[in-house]
């Protein structure tokens, strides 16, 4: 049986794994890099890239959900909370700054929370997840003039009612296991490989609202590498990458919200105003790799 | 028209500036008398008796008990009464009636799989089944609207909501007393 905890054997491993997760981003934003037409040097900025992560564990399960059903407990299906330990139903903003965090760095008192898996009906959760904030998928000059996310933010990304896997922007894959093609479902990971899943939050807000009657429609997504005339602030991408002691067969696993593509993310930002500001200022920007202190790598 | 003065009033709201940083946003006021709880209660509560509702229709079909017969009556009148209050309400506010969550292995809420089940059941296995379903569903329901009642801030929808859990409080003893030997809900703790 894999417990949910990591095992301290499998640390190493588990940093190895970090460390070919971070070699695929850079990968990834070389590609979208070099395929980015105004790049002004690609040979010397081909693998810069504009990053400051931070890793949150597991903190803890509650039937709950403070930005869809707000002020009303046990409303949700399950969940399962990352960053700031105090979340429930009744969370708002005051509650969550200066609380607690399971986050690295402590100053991160955002609060994540997807919905839970499930192997056998026995809830599993992450080993690793790591929210990374990130500058691409748009043109430099707009990532030159990304703007922090504003204090109190709530969002929803994917879709927890998808009816199907052409309704999802989920994305299943196997850490370790590069040979098995990423899905919108579960796939099946072999033996000594972790389940993998990314998820891809908007990064054009509509500069005004801090929530909106769908969760969703105050972000969108950006439109031939720029943001919509509606939608004109660039922020940082938000990625939720979450690695689950999980491998095998597919159909022993679900989610709280039904099947793998119904995977969504909810992210209530609460980071300190000033701490946001820099880290966008001095990695986002100027396409910097930063730690998770915010400082260049 | 409530719902156009509804928008008109959110337009308004907009126009003039009024618009704060509190939960519901574009296009609807934030400020005034109902909040975002109250929108979520009101938008669970229809997803969650349009869910309901399928399971009640079946009861005459699948059982000859005089019991079972009014009891599910008298569920199905109260849950359109309360279904119909739910939707005026969300129109007058001028929120979507859809909630994000709505339909997927929520807490009270019948999985199409359980439906199906249902459907192809007869006799004591139906009476099991449904008295199991109806009891997950009223016990959600009146622990959501005690939520309501708590934290709501319209009136009219924390009115309702009272309404709800004497209803539903009333209908499960009403359950119980039918379904001598209660059994567990057919949803264990770890499906929610």
């Amino acid at each position: 049986m894999e417990s949910a905890a990591p095992h301290p054997a499998s640390r190493s491993l588990l940093r190895l794994g970090t460390a070919i997760g971070a070699l695929l981003v850079l990968l990834g934003s070389y590609v979208v890099a070099s395929t980015a037409p105004a790049d002004a040097a690609p040979g010397v900025n081909a693998i810069r890239v504009a990053e400051f992560p931070a890793d949150c564990t597991y903190s803890h399960r509650l039937p709950d959900d403070p930005i869809v059903f707000p002020g009303l407990p046990g409303a949700s299906h399950m969940h399962s909370f990352f960053g700031s330990t105090v979340t429930n139903a009744h969370t708002t903003l005051p509650d969550l700054v200066g609380s607690a965090t399971t986050c690295n760095p402590r100053v991160d008192v955002s609060s994540y929370w997807v919905p839970t898996l499930y192997r056998d009906d026995v809830p599993v959760e992450p080993s690793i997840a790591t929210f990374y904030y990130l500058g691409e998928g748009v043109r430099p000059d707009v990532v030159a003039q990304t703007q922090p996310f504003p204090l109190g933010l709530r969002l929803v990304a994917g879709n927890a009612r998808a009816a199907g896997p052409g309704d999802s922007i989920a994305r299943w894959s196997c850490l370790h296991a590069g040979h098995v093609p990423p899905s919108k479902d579960f796939v099946n990971c072999p033996a000594g490989t972790m389940l993998e899943s990314y998820l891809d939050f908007p990064q054009c807000w509509n500069g005004r609202d801090l929530d909106s009657p769908d969760h969703k429609s105050h972000l969108t997504y950006p439109v031939n590498q720029a943001c919509p005339a509606s939608h004109p602030v660039h922020v940082p991408k938000l990625r939720q990458v979450l690695r689950y002691p999980v491998n095998g067969d597919p159909s022993r696993l679900r989610l709280a919200s039904g099947p793998g593509y119904t995977m969504h993310g909810d992210f209530f930002n609460a980071w300190p105003v000033e701490e946001l500001a820099r880290r966008v200022r001095d990695c986002i920007r100027p396409v910097i790799k930063c730690g998770h202190d915010g400082r260049p790598l | 028209m409530r719902p156009r003065l509804a928008a008109l009033l959110a337009a308004l709201l907009l126009a003039t500036g009024c618009a704060t940083g509190t939960p519901p946003a574009t296009g609807t006021p934030p400020a005034g008398q109902f909040s975002a709880t109250d929108i979520a209660w009101l938008q669970l509560s229809v997803a969650m008796a349009e869910r309901l509702l399928p399971i009640l229709d079946l009861v005459p079909d699948r059982t000859t008990d005089p019991a079972w017969r009014r009891l599910a009556t008298r569920i199905e009148t109260s849950e359109r009464i309360h279904l119909t209050r739910a939707r005026r309400l969300l129109a007058d506010f001028g929120a979507p009636v859809a909630n994000p969550h709505e339909g997927h292995d929520m807490p009270g809420m019948l999985t199409d799989e359980e439906l199906t089940a249902l459907r192809s059941a007869t006799g004591r296995t139906f009476h099991r089944l449904a008295a199991g379903h109806l009891r997950a569903h009223l016990t959600q329901s009146v622990r959501i609207a005690s939520a309501e009642q708590q934290g709501g801030s319209d009136p009219a929808a924390t009115g309702l909501a009272a309404t709800v859990v004497r209803a539903g409080t009333a209908d499960l003893a009403r359950l119980d007393h039918l379904d001598r030997a209660p059994t567990l809900p057919p949803v264990p703790a770890a499906r929610q």
